[in-house]
């Protein structure tokens, strides 16, 4: 992983840290969360770590299914 | 000092942050912006080779993740 | 191997065009796009055998996150 791959990468990473933190909407926050999740998974593949990567590819996305019955509470604006 | 160190101290920052001055100050935008600061977290023990380490972390966000969710929705539905 | 470089080009091209749309619903194709060029770049980026597992796992992942999202943004079915 070179030079060029960190900086696209963690571009990615930091556009959707700033994207969940400046969103207002709900599932837009969650969107961008799932952006960071992506711009993370690269870092762990590079380390050579496949089966921390396995394990952490099945948790998140239940952490994230866990929080959406909480974002349909209040009907949203059509 | 590895290019995962130094993302993991933005990201943490970022997170930080976010969880401590949400920009909508309800209970889902905090519980939303708590989960930046544990990829950040994550990152920094990647750059240190703690695999058992972050492997645990994971599952215990997942874990306080459900109980945060529970205890929202008891404080909504007393209220 | 230019291949890795234009996969992760694509990747922030889809990222910063999903941010910057304004409609949630039109977001959701541009976060699958990523999840497509991260799924290719895990494989390019190591060429062990394992990896093809872990990209497959990590594309199950968050194909069902995004569906997930945007079930429960289009209605999805009413609980209670």
């Amino acid at each position: 992983m070179d030079e060029i791959l960190v900086l696209l990468f963690a571009a990615v990473a930091l556009i959707g840290a700033l994207g969940t933190y400046l969103q207002r909407d709900r599932f837009d926050k969650l969107i961008a969360l799932g952006i960071v999740y992506g711009g993370i998974v690269p870092f762990i593949a590079a380390r050579g770590y496949l089966d921390v990567l396995i394990a952490v590819s099945l948790i998140v996305p239940i952490t994230t299914i866990i929080v959406l019955p909480l974002c349909r509470r209040d009907t949203r604006d059509a | 000092m590895t290019p995962e160190f130094i993302l993991g101290c933005i990201i943490l920052i970022i997170g930080v942050i976010a969880a401590g001055f949400p920009r909508e100050k309800t209970y889902l935008s905090r519980l939303i912006n708590l989960e930046i600061p544990a990829f950040g977290l994550l990152l920094i023990m990647l750059a240190y080779d703690e695999m058992l380490a972050l492997l645990t972390f994971i599952g215990v966000t997942a874990i306080s993740t459900f109980v945060l969710v529970r205890a929202i929705e008891r404080r909504e539905a007393a209220e | 191997m230019i291949a890795i470089y234009i996969v992760a080009a694509i990747a922030v091209f889809a990222v910063v065009r999903a941010t910057v749309e304004k409609n949630t619903g039109r977001k959701l194709p541009y976060v699958n796009v990523m999840n497509f060029a991260v799924a290719g770049a895990v494989v390019l980026l190591i060429g062990h055998p394992l990896a093809l597992v872990a990209a497959a796992a990590y594309f199950v992942g968050s194909t069902l996150e995004a569906n997930a999202i945007a079930s429960t943004y289009a209605g999805g079915e009413r609980r209670g």
